[in-house]
């Protein structure tokens, strides 16, 4: 007879917020890199969302604890196997890549550019980190279905890059920088993202076969096929594939696979603790 | 290290009185809890952050010799794995292994981050709303550390539980399923007694006379930290697949991507 641990709602948007901070700083690194000096928009939108979000994190990781005042005993000690470990450390070397990339972001000298675009490769690495760990850390449960999935890290990294992805567009578009070539290029990588998460939950489904019935069938079911498959995965994909024309379209994909995500790691951490 | 201590819980011995369980609240100052109805005598019906010890009360039709209902009793406890799943998911070192080979959480340093109790293959480790922090039996530390043996296997009428070095235990356990054997229990086996078996092997190990599924134990339970590194080579795919789609997006036609 199993005891669940007891991680709800402020884990669930745990997973989801350093999702989305791991996958907008990782675009914003690549944009950075290999963009032309019109994707430094994207960048900039990612560099800066990107620390809000892991200092929430961090917020919401502390709060969480038994003891929030001994959150530090974690940082005394270190287990490379252990992704509660590891993880704890990396927020905290994620946070300062972040910030040091969102100062940089504002230089206005090639020179202060250049270290920043040296710098995002190495904070890119925590980026995916951030973005996948914590499905490694269900996975590596005694748990079943969190335990019993070898896919659970690659799903949620997949899930970051089109939810860090998504809540990059849909800042541009509400700050009115939703015109011309940088718009358009997140929206493709999104679009890649998004297929990447749809192969990746195939073979999550398939490897896990009948232990993914805590979500694929009774309460959560609707909310997984409906909403994290369908509204969240394919309506979306659609939408970017067949609405790119229209901005506002463009938008209610972003916001679909923000949801999207959000259930992702609703249905995985509430299913089998309901 | 220590010669390792062990406690050897044999199950065909006990006769359900719950001295263990109680003695153990007392000993360890544990605290009153709200009587659960299972349906048997059994309470609670699990572990929890006051009940470090719990007699199971199971009724397994057909398992006595003669093909009858047999009432099995079992004194239950954390199982102080070899190869403990609380101990490697720790983040913080609360959780560690004493020189006596038992399995203890520092109550100063646990900050309660819950790791440990969704990484327990026994569903042992508790969280402590008041305190904050895990709680599991301690196998009485401060009792074996001043010559004395945990409060259960002391106050146990039956000589149920014992206490004492692990590979003495281990040779009086093989004796034992021998003779009930003989006797015609059929099934009389014993549980995380191998070293070489599942988890290490349990210093906490059990004379049980049905299959571990009767009792609601796992016939192979596995150390939950087993596929960090697949896990982590499959998200690093996941990773490279992302990056790919993104440099195709970003990059500059016509300059190679540079």
């Amino acid at each position: 007879m199993l005891k669940m641990p007891g991680w709800e709602m402020s884990i669930v948007w745990y997973f989801f917020l350093g999702g989305i901070a791991g996958g907008a700083y990782f675009t914003a690194a690549i944009a950075d890199n290999v963009g032309s000096r019109r994707d430094q928009a994207v960048a900039r939108v990612g560099y800066l969302l990107s620390l809000p979000l892991v200092a929430v994190c961090g917020v919401l990781l502390i709060a969480d604890l038994g003891v929030p005042k001994r959150f530090m005993n974690m940082i005394l000690h270190f287990k490379f196997w252990d992704p509660m470990s590891i993880g704890a450390w990396a927020v905290g070397i994620f946070g300062a890549f972040a910030f040091v990339s969102s100062v940089l972001s504002f230089t206005s000298s090639e020179s202060m550019a250049q270290l920043r675009r040296r710098i995002s490769l190495v904070g890119m690495l925590f980026g995916f980190f951030l973005a996948g760990y914590t499905g490694i850390l269900l996975s590596n449960s005694a748990m079943p279905f969190w335990g019993d999935s070898r896919l659970m890290g690659a799903l949620f990294l997949a899930s970051g890059g089109s939810t860090g992805m998504a809540a990059v567009a849909l800042i541009m578009f509400l700050t009115g920088r939703s015109v011309g070539e940088a718009w358009h290029k997140i929206e493709v990588a999104d679009r890649y993202s998004m297929l990447v998460e749809m192969l990746v939950l195939a073979l999550f489904l398939g490897l896990l076969g009948a232990a993914a019935q805590p979500i694929t069938t009774g309460h959560f079911a609707r909310l997984f096929w409906g909403g994290l498959v369908g509204a969240g995965l394919i309506v979306p994909l659609l939408l970017n594939l067949f609405g790119s024309r229209v901005r506002a379209l463009g938008l209610v994909s972003a916001v679909l696979v923000l949801v999207g995500g959000f259930i992702l790691r609703y249905v995985v951490v509430m299913s089998i603790q309901g | 290290m220590a010669r390792t201590l062990a406690m050897f819980t044999d199950t065909s011995l006990c006769i359900g009185c719950r001295a263990c369980q109680v003695a153990c609240k007392q000993w360890n100052e544990l605290g009153l809890e709200e009587p659960e109805w299972t349906g048997t005598y059994q309470n609670h019906a699990h572990f929890t952050d006051k009940t470090f010890r719990l007699v199971r009360f199971i009724e397994a039709p057909g398992a006595k010799p003669n093909g009858d209902l047999a009432w099995l009793l079992m004194s239950d406890v954390c199982k102080h794995c070899a190869q403990a799943g609380c101990l490697d998911a720790c983040p913080t070192g609360a959780i560690y292994r004493t020189e006596y080979g038992t399995v203890n959480i520092n109550q100063d340093v646990c900050n309660g981050c819950r790791y440990c109790v969704a990484s327990c293959p026994f569903g042992v480790v508790s969280f402590n709303e008041q305190t904050g922090t895990a709680k599991k039996c301690t196998f009485c530390n401060d009792r074996i550390h001043n010559g004395l043996g945990p409060a259960c296997a002391k106050a146990c009428p039956t000589d149920s539980i014992q206490f004492g070095f692990r590979d003495e235990l281990v040779a009086k356990a093989n004796q034992r399923v021998e003779a009930l054997k003989a006797m015609g229990f059929k099934d009389a086996q014993l549980y995380g007694a191998d070293s070489n078996g599942f988890l290490g092997g349990l210093n906490a190990f059990f004379l049980l006379l049905a299959k571990p599924a009767t009792y609601n134990l796992p016939e192979n339970p596995q150390r939950p930290q087993r596929n960090v590194v697949v896990d982590s080579l499959f998200s690093i795919g996941s990773a490279i697949l992302v990056s790919v789609g993104a440099l195709l997006a970003f990059r500059e036609r016509g300059k190679g991507g540079a």
